[in-house]
This record gives structure tokens, sequence and C-alpha cells, in this order.
């Protein structure tokens, strides 16, 4: 039986997986994959259903649905791993900073975290896309300042902990100098939550790309988006044509399942080793 | 101390109220601030976006003098605090009218749609967690956390689609999502702008129906997205108290099922209360999209065409009185908070 394995084979953690493998496949072979290009319109294929050829049928512009799908997975992605990345790579180290020299400067950049995270994402969002045009690199942006005042508040937590920790006055006595205690003692011990945080921001990332380009302040068409062919099909829902917007808001909901069942299992193991530790 | 003295002996009320109210005044500077620089970053010169590109540059120096931006940025800022102190956010070139106007006539569009949102969310959130806890194990229990889980990664304006296909296009139960009542029907007059109220006041029965009618679909969109938040929230919280002790107290008194659970209730209200008042400013934002779908006609409709039509004044404005509202829905918050949980000190 299972002794030690049976925390990882967990129901939740395998679907996350699976889920996240179908989207890699996806992104890495997307030529091979998709039968017709994403991007090339064919008005007399216009609005057909499900059938043989085009798998999850057509949209408007006789553009097939499931070529597009498969394609978006590029994008979205894309557009999700660059923004977390970004965001880790500013606001980890703000993080440990202004949790290690508390003080005027700190307080003030929390301030004005608090004061950013205090306007409505989605408005802020909309409007930044709108100033700094539309495209990829501006969706970027805006997710980026809803994750780095996220990421530099969480590290931020766990830095003020640590820094009281003896191992901390130790590493001081040894002749460390601050730029060592922050970065290679205090970092590594401060990443558990923030790798949790990671995945459901990702998830979060593709949410609200697809929310913006649902109503055409984040991605143009004809690039393949999620949210932007749900919206192309919006109008058409009304009559009775399902299809074009169905099967990329499913694409949505389990690319943003798979993070968010990855998160949840990450937070899982940080919880049990950190009841182990404390049962040392 | 004479005045720390004096301010001990305050009503607790009262220090929280002047705590909060001391806070707004800055915090709307930094809105104000953020609004004006937001705009002020676009790139390319206003009066020659304005005028277009033929313009003579004697036509767009005098312009620019008369738009203020021959004047340096701060001394700008200060003309713009000015006006919106005095309540003008400036005309949209698109409606030709004030934008302050635009705003006010879609705003209780809006209100009406977030706050009925809001209140099912929070209700159902609730509901589906107290069960939950109190039927620990069951299998509505294992049902209501995989709905808690799942709703966070659907999105709203593809919930709002599925809903329309399903209950309208294919069922024909719900009315058409074309706007807040039925065209064909006389909106009741203007008292408060909710239109459900509205006519109840006029007691026009078949405007509130359609009224009401209309308000279904979106108003069950957001709470099927938004309650699993609730949902899991509440459940994490409620769940804590439901194991403390003095529950198993009352229990042993032989406290009647229905007054422990409304115990437990009242000491996980803290918590509900910030994350109600999170999700109240979330929807303002969020119900851009639902807005859009079901052709409100509110503030989120109007800030996506401003964005369309690359109307900055009206978004600008948009932007202000959205995070003005959200400012204050905080501050409301912040002040329940404290009042319903004793233990914290002011």
């Amino acid at each position: 039986m299972a002794r030690r394995s049976s925390s990882l084979l967990r129901p939740g953690l395998l679907i996350g997986l699976a889920l996240l493998a179908v989207q890699f496949v996806a992104i890495v072979f997307a030529p091979w994959i998709a039968p017709f290009s994403p991007i090339e319109a064919n008005p007399l294929d216009s609005l057909q259903p499900p059938n043989l050829v085009h798998w999850l049928g057509t949209d408007e512009l006789g553009m097939d649905i499931f070529s597009r799908i498969v394609f978006a997975t590029r994008v979205n992605l894309l557009i999700g791993f660059a923004a977390v990345a970004l965001s880790l790579a500013i606001g980890v180290p703000v993080g440990v900073l202004v949790g290690y020299y508390r003080g005027l400067g700190g307080a003030l950049v929390m301030r004005f975290f608090d004061f950013i995270q205090s306007f409505p994402v989605f408005v802020l969002g909309m409007a930044l896309v709108a100033v700094l045009g539309q495209e990829i690199w501006s969706v970027v942006i805006v997710l980026c300042m809803l994750f780095v005042p996220m990421f530099a508040r969480i590290v931020r937590a766990e830095v003020l902990s640590l820094r009281e920790r003896p191992f901390i006055a130790a590493a001081r006595c040894s002749g460390a100098n601050d730029f060592a205690i922050m970065f290679r003692h205090i970092l590594p011990n401060a990443m558990t939550p923030v790798i949790v945080q990671v995945s459901v921001s990702i998830g979060m990332a593709i949410l609200l790309t697809a929310g913006l380009s649902f109503i055409g302040a984040g991605v143009r068409l004809p690039s393949p988006e999620w949210g932007l062919m749900v919206s192309s099909g919006a109008q058409q829902m009304i009559l009775g044509i399902w299809w074009v917007a169905l099967f990329p808001g499913l694409a949505i909901v389990f690319s943003v399942l798979s993070f968010a069942l990855l998160s949840d299992e990450a937070q899982r193991l940080a919880d049990t080793a950190r009841r182990k530790e404390g049962a040392r | 101390m004479p005045i720390r003295e004096f301010w001990r002996r305050q009503p607790r009320l009262l220090r929280i109220l002047a705590v909060r109210l001391a806070l707004i005044v800055p915090q709307m500077f930094g809105v104000t601030l953020v609004a004006f620089l937001l705009i002020r970053l676009l790139p390319g010169d206003p009066a020659r976006l304005i005028l277009g590109n033929f313009a003579t540059d004697e036509s767009i120096a005098l312009y620019r003098q008369k738009l203020g931006l021959d004047k340096d940025v701060w001394t700008q800022f200060a003309i713009y605090l000015d006006n919106v102190l005095h309540g003008d956010l400036g005309t949209s070139p698109f409606t030709s009218k004030p934008i302050i106007e635009d705003l006010a006539d879609r705003a209780p569009a809006t209100l009406e749609l977030i706050l009925y949102a809001v209140i099912f969310t929070v209700g159902l959130g609730i509901l589906i967690a107290v069960v939950s806890v109190v039927r620990r194990g069951s299998a509505f229990d294992w049902g209501a956390r995989a709905y808690g889980f799942a709703a966070g990664a659907i999105p709203d304006f593809w919930v709002a689609l599925l809903l329309v296909f399903f209950l309208y296009t294919v069922l024909g139960w719900a009315p058409a999502p074309f706007g807040r009542m039925d065209l064909m029907l006389a909106p009741p007059p203007r008292i408060t702008g909710f239109l459900t109220i509205d006519a109840l006041f006029a007691g026009d029965w078949e405007a509130f129906r359609s009224a009401a009618g209309r308000l279904i679909l979106p108003v069950a969109t957001i709470t099927i997205v938004n309650a699993g938040a609730v949902t899991k929230m509440t459940h994490s919280v409620f769940s804590e108290i439901w194991d403390a002790p003095f529950v198993a107290h009352m229990r042993a008194c032989g406290v009647p099922e229905r007054q422990i659970i409304r115990a437990a209730l009242r000491n996980s209200l803290p918590p509900i209360i910030s994350v109600s008042s999170f999700i109240l400013g979330f929807l303002l934002g969020a119900a851009v999209l639902v807005e859009t779908i079901f052709s409100w006609g509110g503030l989120g409709q109007y800030a996506v065409q401003a964005v369309i039509n690359s109307d900055y004044a009206a978004l600008q404005g948009f932007v202000l009185v959205a995070s003005a509202f959200i400012l204050i829905v905080y501050s409301i918050a912040d002040i329940l908070y404290e009042i319903v949980d004793p233990r914290i000190r002011t």
C-alpha cells in the first residue's frame, strides 16, 4: 500500500497536473494539433456548427474554433506567465527590502500599494489599456500593477517575522552583511506562501485578460485569445448559436481550474511541512 | 495630556467615525491625483488630437492655452482639483453633456444591479456555508466545497451568456437581455432612480414586474460567480467558531440549534462584513462585463463606450467616481467592522 506517497497521489493534484500537461502540449505543438490556421478568415464557412471538419464549429468570420482555442493557449498562458514572472521579479525584492528595513520609506511604499489596490482592478485595467494601447504588453503591465503589491505584501509579512528569529542573529554575528542576510538567509525561508500564490495568480491573470479582451480593452482580433473568442460569440448566443462562445469559455474554466488546483495542493504540502516542523 | 484625555472620553462610535472621516480626505486627494495623472500620461498632444492633423501650429498653441496645457503640471492639477471640487468633471465630446450629468444619469442603474447582486451573493454564500458546516461531511458539504472552489474559475461574462442561452433562448423563461425594462412600458417617475423601487412608489405593478424580471439574469450571473468566495470565507470562519467551547456549552445546556447557529453567526460577522464590502467594491468593476451583455446602460457600459471612443475625459470621470464609491464602501465597512466587534480598541 501507499505509505508515503498517499499525499502525492491526491485526485486534485492529478487532475491539475493532467490539465496543465494538456495546456503545455497545446502550447508546444499548436501548429501540428490545429487543423486550420488560427487567424485565417474564411467567410464561406461562417458559423458552421460542430462537425467532422470543424470539430468545434466556426465563428462569424469562418475561423476554426478548435484551432483558435489551441493557439490561444499560447497567448493566454504567455500573458499569465509573463505577468507573474515580472511581478515576482519586482515584488519579491521590494517585499524583502521593505520588511527588512522597516522605516519611513517602507511605510510609504506600503501606503502606495494600499492605494493602488484600492482602485477597482477592472476599471484600472480598462483605463490603462486604453491609455497604453491594446497590446499584449499593456495587459501584462496592468496585471503587474495588481500582482506586484500582492507579492510584496506576502513576502514582507514573512520577512517581518523571520528577521527576529535566532538564526538571523547568528548570521549577523558571524559577519554576514545585510544583503547576504536578506537574500541568502531570509528569502529562501519566505518563499513558501509566494509559491502557493504564484499558481493562483496565473489563473487570475487568465481570467482578467479574458475579461479585458471581452469588452474590447485587451488583446485585439484576429489574435486568438479565449476571452476575445467568447466575446465574438456573444451576439450569436441569443440567436441560439452556442458553440462560438461555449468552447473558449470552457477552455478558460479548465485552465484557471488547473492552476487553482495546483495552488491548493501546494498549500496543502506547505501546511503538512509546517506541521512536521512544528512536531519536531 | 488634556487632548488625549478629551479623546478618550468621547463615545466609541464617535471616535471610530472621526478616524475614518479624517482618513477619507487624503485618500480622496490621492484618488484625484491618480485619475489626473492617468490622463496626463497619454501619449500625444490633446490639442492636436482634438483639432486634427490639419490644424495650424498657431491654432494649436491657442487651443493649448485655452485648455491650460501651457502651464506646468502642478498648476494643471490644481485647476483640475478645483474643478472637481466644484463638481465639474469636464464635458464628454461624444454625449456633449457634462460628464458629471452623464454619470449621475447612469449611476442608479449600476447601483440597483450591484446592490441586489450583493444581497443575493452574501445571502446565498452565508446560507451555503452555514448548512455545510452544520451538516459536516454530508453530500451537501462536499458539493458546497466543490462549488466554492470552482466558482472562482468561471468567467462571469461566460456564465451570463450561458444563462441567456438556456433561460431565454432555449427555455423562454427569462425576459430578454436588453436593458432594465421593457421598452414598451413607460418608466415610473424618477424618485430614487431604482426602477423597482420607483415602480412601487408609483404603484405601477406592470413596470415593477418588468424591472424585477430584467434583474433576474444579471443578478443570478453575479451571484453564481461571486457567492463561492463568500462561501469559502464564511465556511472557514464559521466552522472554527462552530468548534468553539461556547457552542458545545450552549448545546449541553439544551439551547435550540437555531439559536446556536445565530450566536455562532454573530461571532463570525466581522470577516463577513469585510468580504462583503470587498465584493461590493469589486462588483462595480466586474459589473462592467455583465452590464455590457445585458445592455444595462449603467456606469460600466458608459466606461466601455469611453474606452472604445477614446473619450478620456469620460473615462477619467468614471475612474474618479468609481474609486470614490469604493473608498466610501470600504470606510463604511471599516466602521461597521469596529462596531460589531467590541474587542477592537480605538
